[in-house]
């Protein structure tokens, strides 16, 4: 009884979707996690610098005071936001334009993707940072 | 029987009377509060205290919605997902969430750091340095990682709509941001909340 019923039931809920029976290429998909990790691994390799160097750190501080309210207290934080969203978005226009019609293996990029975040959030525990920066 | 009862019920489980619930949940709760406590002594009294309960609270309704997130995510790793329009709209719900909870820890963030000798940071550098140095630092960043990777399962959901559910690796990579996601999370919540207790901004 039970099986018959949701077998009756549309198996899935579904809010949107393309047409059925398009198959849609695995680039913008590629695309997606790809920029997330360059965005992140910006993160990580600015944040590297303002480490290593003051004028850098400066610089950086000023980025953020371009646009950002409050920058001036959040302090170099807010350029190392300013240039992480600025390469996610940016590199995620640019691969999408690029790949919207490949069908890459979504299962290889993952893998790439992976390595990068974790390589992205090892740079950032804060042991690390200051031994390669020499804290 | 028990199919009968099951699928009577989800017909009743309608969006409406689930909207009228929570509302009612929420009402009946904020009526407790405001009767017996006063707003002021509930948010704080620091120059910090509206900036820290809109951050606390954006974090913590992130929380819930990213631990439902998480639990459907693992369905839909399983090929085992029903409810995989709540998964769109909670991916969507937990991108939004996440950039509102960044905003406001921008704006505590200024509270956190000031250049008075009694703030959080200048009070921890003084006494604890490791709790900032380590602990804080690792949170900041670890909570940036939460918006791009449910802004990208979220992408995915919408772009693709059911055909992630007839595409394996479609599946597993909104299933690894999700979970990713929610691991960052809680990393940040936990910390934040940590820090938070040891010396309030």
């Amino acid at each position: 009884m039970m099986t018959k019923l949701l077998e009756d039931e549309p198996t899935v809920e579904v809010a949107w979707t393309p047409l059925p029976g398009l198959h849609q290429e695995a680039g913008p998909a590629v695309a997606a996690i790809l920029s997330a990790m360059l965005g992140l691994m910006t993160l990580a390799l600015v944040n590297l610098g303002t480490q290593a160097s003051k004028a850098f750190n400066t610089w950086v501080h000023g980025i953020g005071k371009l646009w950002m309210p409050g920058a001036e207290g959040i302090g170099p934080y807010s350029g190392k936001e300013t240039l992480s969203l600025a390469v996610w978005i940016g590199s995620w226009v640019i691969l999408h334009l690029a790949l919207r019609h490949r069908d890459l293996s979504l299962g290889r990029w993952l893998v790439v993707f992976l390595v990068g975040i974790g390589i992205a959030t090892t740079l950032l525990w804060p042991p690390v940072f200051e031994f390669l920066t020499g804290h | 029987m028990n199919g009968n009862r099951e699928l009577v019920e989800r017909e009743e489980a309608s969006t409406a009377s689930l909207a009228l619930v929570v509302g009612l949940l929420i009402g009946v709760a904020a009526t407790a509060v405001i009767a017996t406590a006063p707003v002021t002594a509930l948010i704080g009294q620091s120059r910090a205290a509206l900036a820290a309960a809109f951050h606390g609270l954006s974090a913590f309704l992130y929380l819930i919605v990213g631990t439902i997130g998480l639990y459907l995510g693992w369905r839909l790793l399983t090929g085992r997902i029903r409810a995989f329009a709540d998964l769109q709209l909670l991916a969507t719900v937990s991108a939004t969430l996440s950039l509102i909870a960044i905003i406001f820890g921008n704006w505590l963030y200024i509270f956190y750091r000031a250049k008075d000798p009694a703030s959080p940071r200048s009070w921890f550098l003084e006494n604890m340095p490791m709790v900032h140095k380590i602990f804080f630092e690792f949170k900041e960043f670890m909570a940036l990682f939460t918006l791009p990777l449910t802004v990208a399962a979220a992408f995915v959901l919408w772009y693709y709509g059911a055909q992630v559910l007839d595409r394996k690796w479609m599946r597993y990579t909104v299933a690894v941001l999700l979970g990713l996601s929610f691991f960052y999370l809680v990393i940040a919540f936990g910390l934040g909340a940590a820090v938070t207790k040891l010396r309030p901004a």
